[in-house]
């Protein structure tokens, strides 16, 4: 597949979970509109991620223990769009969009877990000038020298939804990416990415403004 | 006066991206006598590293061809090189295709020896572009970087682009290669057995040995490198090198990517290249050879055993060579007995620079 099919691929996908999405949840797009932004760093090396999730199904699961206790907790998936940076001295600096479903569990008490697989376009830029020479020996810059990759991504987190309790907003999460890109020198390249981040809830902010 | 705000943040946001990505890939050339400055060569598909460090007011360039395939540079800069050859001379640590830090999309058709043989020759003219066409090359082969620096010297006038070749433990040869690893096995796998050392490891060596006596398949020969990569630490007299050690000093240091290191490795290391390799030699090209050549060899590389060298010796018509034995190292001289080999080094490019 190449670069142009593989960008419309992702751009249509994208589309496609966003209309279905909305067949599933009438109303106002913002009614079910998060929007993240986190510090992405991998180890050592700073990165940053914006993004936006709209949420396409959401339920409340109650179980009885076998101590007769009641456990609830809501169940919630988005489909998400994001963009993601981080910066590797002297390796590279990588922007990366990608299309995600994310799988939620919140108790009541407000902590959540989460899961989300995500699949996207990564681009690289060299970390250092880069030079081509020709079969004569004449050198030249290569500007914004770097490359496209197919980006495959899927992270594990936890956190806590401020609005469960507290009434406020937002949610602060920590997550865990492992993103793979590929083809990478016709291979793969893993890269471990830790987000600690905000989860801002525009529905939440209609529903308190409604009340005024 | 939202969206304006918006927009002025977005201005913000992407003057600030293109800053970080315009200082990052900015040309800088640093002539000066402790310098750190990392750029890269693009060529046929691939992206490949460079790491110059030390003393670039020298003029004096050591270029590292790393072993492998696909081992990567990073590993050779070492606290006792840095303080012992990088203060007189600059050593450009070079990341090569499909290895270390090198990076690039589909590019395994281009992973054979006469593409790589290209990229060092286009390594030395960048070199000389970017600090001046007077710089005095010397080009440093470990292991199969010795495979590919015999490429270079063989192939066309190359050789005339440097001051002096310098082998490390390495190979020029790999069918003779196997057949030396195999006897120095048995010769000294049978007095190690006669010493009552490492008894029941010997044996297992030499049973292969003897049930596999030449005209080595690429199975036989990766089977005899392992039971070579043994050997050495059967060997009380070697200083023993630690390589994941070495690693764990230098990554966080120099901002290595390692999943990028590992994965071009296993790649590299598997590549259908491999087979071509194996049935490569150049001795039979040395006679053009006239450049100053050093060739270090440890006492116990079972890898690539000195007698690798001793037919580098015997067939370049370099006017000016010379080969020193490590009497305490196996594979890699350069870590195993530093002061020998930084010595060496440094003695044999300030006679010829």
């Amino acid at each position: 597949m190449n670069l142009r099919k593989f960008c419309l691929t992702i751009f249509l996908l994208t589309i496609v979970l966003y209309c279905f999405a909305r067949t599933d949840t009438p109303g106002r797009l913002s009614d079910s509109l998060n929007l993240k932004a986190s510090y992405n760093s991998s180890l050592i090396y700073p990165g940053a991620r914006l993004g936006a999730e709209y949420s396409v199904k959401s339920f409340k699961v109650v179980k009885t223990k076998k101590s007769g206790k009641m456990k609830d907790f809501d169940k919630e998936r988005f489909v998400s769009a994001n963009l993601g940076w981080y910066h590797h001295p002297y390796f590279h600096d990588n922007f990366y969009f990608t299309a995600g479903w994310t799988m939620r569990r919140t108790k009541s008490t407000g902590f959540f877990t989460e899961f989300s697989p995500e699949i996207g376009l990564s681009r690289t830029f060299l970390g250092g000038t880069t030079y081509k020479v020709d079969n004569n020996g004449n050198v030249s810059v290569v500007r914004l020298a770097g490359y496209y990759y197919a980006l495959l991504s899927i992270g594990g987190g936890v956190g806590y939804d401020f609005s469960k309790i507290r009434h406020k907003p937002f949610m602060l999460f920590y997550k865990f990416n492992l993103l793979s890109l590929y083809p990478y020198n016709s291979t793969i390249y893993l890269r471990p990415a830790m987000e600690i981040g905000v989860i801002y809830k525009l529905h939440f902010f209609h529903h308190v403004k409604s009340k005024f | 006066m939202l969206s304006q705000n918006f927009k002025a943040m977005q201005r913000i946001i992407i003057g600030f991206l293109l800053f970080l990505l315009f200082s990052c890939q900015k040309e800088k050339i640093t002539i000066g006598t402790n310098v750190f400055e990392t750029f890269y060569l693009e060529n046929a598909g691939a992206s490949m590293r460079l790491l110059v460090e030390g003393n670039t007011a020298s003029h004096t360039f050591l270029i590292i061809v790393h072993g492998g395939p696909g081992t990567g540079s990073f590993v050779y800069d070492t606290q006792y090189i840095s303080q012992n050859i990088e203060n007189k001379y600059a050593v450009v640590f070079w990341d090569q295709r499909n290895a270390g830090a090198s990076q690039g999309n589909s590019n395994g058709n281009n992973l054979n020896l006469p593409q790589m043989t290209d990229d060092l020759k286009k390594v030395i003219e960048l070199i000389k572009y970017r600090y001046g066409q007077n710089s005095s090359v010397f080009i440093l082969g470990h292991s199969f970087g010795g495979l590919l620096t015999a490429s270079f010297m063989t192939t066309d006038q190359n050789q005339s682009m440097v001051k002096g070749w310098i082998m490390v433990d390495g190979s020029h040869n790999y069918p003779l290669n196997d057949t030396l690893t195999r006897l120095m096995l048995l010769k000294v796998g049978q007095q190690q057995i006669d010493s009552n050392k490492h008894v029941s490891d010997w044996q297992l060596i030499i049973s292969y040995c003897n049930a596999h006596p030449g005209n080595f398949t690429l199975k036989e020969s990766d089977q005899l490198e392992n039971y070579a990569e043994k050997a050495e630490t059967y060997i009380p007299e070697v200083n023993q090198f630690n390589l994941i050690a070495a690693m764990e000093a230098i990554s966080i240091e120099d901002d290595l990517p390692i999943t990028s290191i590992l994965f071009n490795y296993l790649y590299s290391g598997n590549a259908g290249f491999n087979a071509a390799l194996a049935k490569t030699q150049f001795s039979s090209l040395l006679y053009k050879v006239v450049t100053p050549t050093l060739l270090l060899y440890g006492e116990y590389d079972f890898i690539c055993p000195k007698e690798l060298g001793e037919d580098i010796l015997n067939r370049i018509t370099a006017a000016e060579k010379k080969m020193v034995i490590s009497p305490v190292s196996g594979h890699n001289l350069m870590f195993q007995d530093e002061v020998l080999f930084c010595n060496e080094v440094n003695d044999f490019i300030a006679k010829y620079r």
